[in-house]
């Protein structure tokens, strides 16, 4: 699914910024509330294509999609290609494979319809002091196509095509093709990467990964790209500001091209280091001023960490991060000063799965340091330096995969920036210049089939874009961005 | 020995004699395929069995020192979708589909050669009761003594597989998709039929406490 919003740039604040100087500021309320969308909504899918392939139930790599059990984690790492379908081969003279490829391609659909609604009705986006309709049904909110599974051996894919529902756009989504293969095998005999190597100690499966958005590689749920919530809705206002990492489409997120190498030891062990060049679809190609937020150069991103498994429990510490030079674009030139964003974040994962109830504990801490030297030189920044940290916990339970739900907390605090985090804006202006937010995501799923499922979720927020009440001043309160949502999410 | 007892034992005799004599006999495959399976053991089994077939998890069980002809024949039950328990369903269909008879036999071969999962000790008073169970069997239920069939040891024998060092909740789930039907086991069905669940438990308790 892709990040709500990605092809908008709406938390990219230059191009509200730069819009504000010649629009009034009616149309820059509405367009911010439509541009503000979707910082908790992150991307999120279980394939069936997977299923097809490997002949395995959801229940396999899911606990309740898209989060991933252990071997579903293993299925990933291993470059989606453990198959068990009829297989069309190629093979030289000399037994060189040069073909192997599933008799029936690993294609699936995602369909979601859901409804909006939210505690306070937004403004109208043409007429000054009219409401927009109160409650937003999206039919489809996204409908996606899938190629997810082998291209041969060691050679796999995730690959999404997404229609957007309340953009009216199709375009590529998450994709991730990965190459892996075992280097040693941990065993009793002939262990090693050659059948006829001694004994090995130890197993390490080395792997390249290409994608398009820096986390979604990674097999852990505490990350942007596959974290919790799952879904949310496309149209409710959300926070304005969040780390890079943390923001999806909005940010780096499939604006962007990587290639990295990682090594999982032992099952327990991950390392990656990948760097990311900016990549963007649809406008001015070659990219230039008329894009907004473009990565300069190649960004490092680094995830490392520890997963322990017992019995029917698992426990990951992990830590990640990038560092990313963007042009912010958007009328200014893709040249001069790179505002220059650093994060770090650490994460913990806690599973357990039994065969009735299904336990899971996500956490993590973002740390962002931003050195905004051309948004300080353009204008769209008071402070040369700024910080954000989000913090976001949530536990999640299920019985038997059908019925559960789950409860998360983020917060998100730092330093305030009277331009880079304005009060004009309407519904999606801050107050004191303060980016802080906080709140709750309550969760009721129910499951009747494995790959069916309807939701209710409710965010309340405690404040919102710096303040509780009034936080824009358009007399319009943190609560009033409480939102109502309820999905129904086919994948077939 | 009851006459209930009796007969089940002669009938379990029999059925082993005929499966080890029958298409599930297990051959030693050549070292080529030995290889092969090797590989495939450590690469995709593993992921869900453990190194050489000691598994983590007990929805997985341990097929490390199982005896061969056991893992033959359920490897043909999962292909065959003969055997359709909840997990063998969930996994095992997919995962057996496309092996071929050789390739069953060759896997069969490599984890029967791996050394026993290590034994893990539990309540007391259940491995005693469970003990108890295993060796004499329950007289007023008609229940023959466990180690009749799988071994003193419960090492396994033949067609009867090896339960020591085995999961305690991995037997407990399979004792009861066995009672259920859900599993299509009938001599064991009709062994455990009115086993109570507390029985269960223990005797799985004190066989997870076996060692290798």
């Amino acid at each position: 699914m892709k990040q709500i919003g990605r092809n908008v740039e709406r938390a990219a604040p230059y191009a509200d910024r730069l819009r504000e100087r010649h629009r009034t500021h009616r149309w820059i309320g509405a367009q911010a509330a439509l541009l503000a969308l979707g910082l908790y909504a992150s991307a999120a899918q279980a394939v069936p294509s997977f299923a097809r392939q490997t002949g395995m139930a959801c229940a396999a790599c899911h606990t309740v999609y898209p989060e991933l059990t252990p071997f579903g984690r293993e299925f990933k790492l291993n470059g989606y290609v453990i198959d068990n379908l009829k297989q069309i081969k190629g093979v030289t003279m000399e037994r060189r494979e040069t073909l192997s490829l599933n008799s029936l391609p690993p294609l699936s659909v995602m369909l979601q319809v859901s409804y909006t609604h939210t505690a306070t009705a937004l403004p109208d986006s043409a007429i000054t002091g009219a409401l927009a309709k109160d409650g937003e049904i999206l039919f489809p909110q996204q409908a996606s196509f899938f190629y997810a599974g082998k291209i041969a051996d060691n050679l796999g894919a995730f690959m999404q095509l997404t229609y957007d529902g309340a953009e009216d756009h199709f375009g590529f989504d998450n994709t991730d093709v990965r190459y892996a293969r075992y280097l040693s095998l941990e065993g009793d005999e002939g262990g090693g990467a050659s059948p006829d190597a001694a004994p090995s100690k130890h197993s390490l499966l080395f792997g390249v990964t290409l994608n398009n958005n820096p986390t979604v590689q990674d097999p852990w749920n505490t990350t942007a790209a596959w974290g919790f919530p799952y879904s949310g809705s496309s149209v409710a206002p959300t926070p304005n500001a969040s780390t890079k990492i943390d923001s999806g489409a909005a940010g780096i997120g499939q604006n962007a091209a990587g290639i990295g190498a990682y090594v999982w030891l032992d099952h327990a062990f991950y390392a990656e280091l990948s760097a990311y060049s900016a990549a963007k679809t649809g406008g001015a190609h070659p990219l230039d001023s008329t894009q907004a937020a473009v990565l300069t150069g190649l960004a490092p991103y680094w995830r490392f960490g520890y997963e322990h498994r017992w019995d029917r429990h698992s426990l990951f510490l992990g830590t990640y991060g990038i560092e990313a030079g963007i042009h912010p674009g958007n009328g200014l030139a893709l040249s001069g000063p790179v505002d220059r964003y650093t994060d770090t974040a650490a994460d913990v994962q806690y599973q357990f799965i039994g065969d009735q109830h299904l336990l899971t504990v996500l956490a993590s801490y973002i740390h962002e340091n931003q050195r905004l030297n051309s948004s300080v030189a353009n204008g769209l920044a008071s402070n040369s330096s700024d910080s954000l940290g989000t913090t976001k916990a949530t536990v999640e339970y299920s019985y038997q995969r059908m019925i559960g739900g789950a409860l998360g907390v983020f917060s998100t605090t730092g330093s305030s920036d009277a331009l880079l985090y304005p009060s004009a804006g309407g519904v999606a202006g801050n107050a004191n210049g303060s980016p802080a937010n906080r709140g709750f995501i309550a969760e009721v799923n129910y499951l009747p089939w494995l790959n069916t499922k309807l939701q209710l979720q409710y965010i309340g927020y405690s404040k919102f874009n710096g303040a509780a009440t009034n936080y824009s001043g358009i007399e319009r309160n943190a609560s009033g961005n409480n939102t109502l949502y309820l999905l129904v999410w086919l994948n077939y | 020995m009851t006459p209930t007892a009796a007969l089940l034992r002669l009938a379990t005799t029999l059925a082993a004699c005929a499966l080890s004599s029958g298409a599930v006999r297990a051959a030693d495959p050549s070292p080529e395929l030995a290889r092969s399976a090797q590989q495939l053991a450590a690469t995709t089994c593993a992921t869900c069995h453990g190194v050489s077939g000691r598994s983590t998890s007990p929805t997985f069980p341990n097929l490390a020192a199982q005896t061969a002809p056991y893992l033959n024949s359920q490897l043909h039950a999962f292909r065959d979708q003969t055997r359709a328990d909840p997990d063998a369903l969930a996994y095992m269909w997919g995962m057996a589909s496309q092996l071929s008879d050789p390739t069953i036999e060759a896997i069969s071969a490599y984890y029967a050669a791996q050394t026993a999962s290590p034994p893990k000790t539990g309540d007391a008073k259940l491995m005693a009761r469970g003990k108890q169970i295993f060796e004499e069997g329950v007289a007023a239920q008609g229940i023959p003594p466990c180690s009749s069939c799988h071994g003193p040891q419960a090492r396994g024998n033949n067609i009867f597989p090896r339960l020591a060092g085995q999961h305690a909740d991995y037997l407990v789930k399979q004792m009861l998709v066995i009672q259920s039907a859900l599993r299509a086991a009938p001599v064991m069905h009709g062994v455990i039929k009115d086993l109570p669940q507390a029985q269960m438990r223990a005797v799985a308790t004190y066989l997870e406490s076996l060692g290798p």
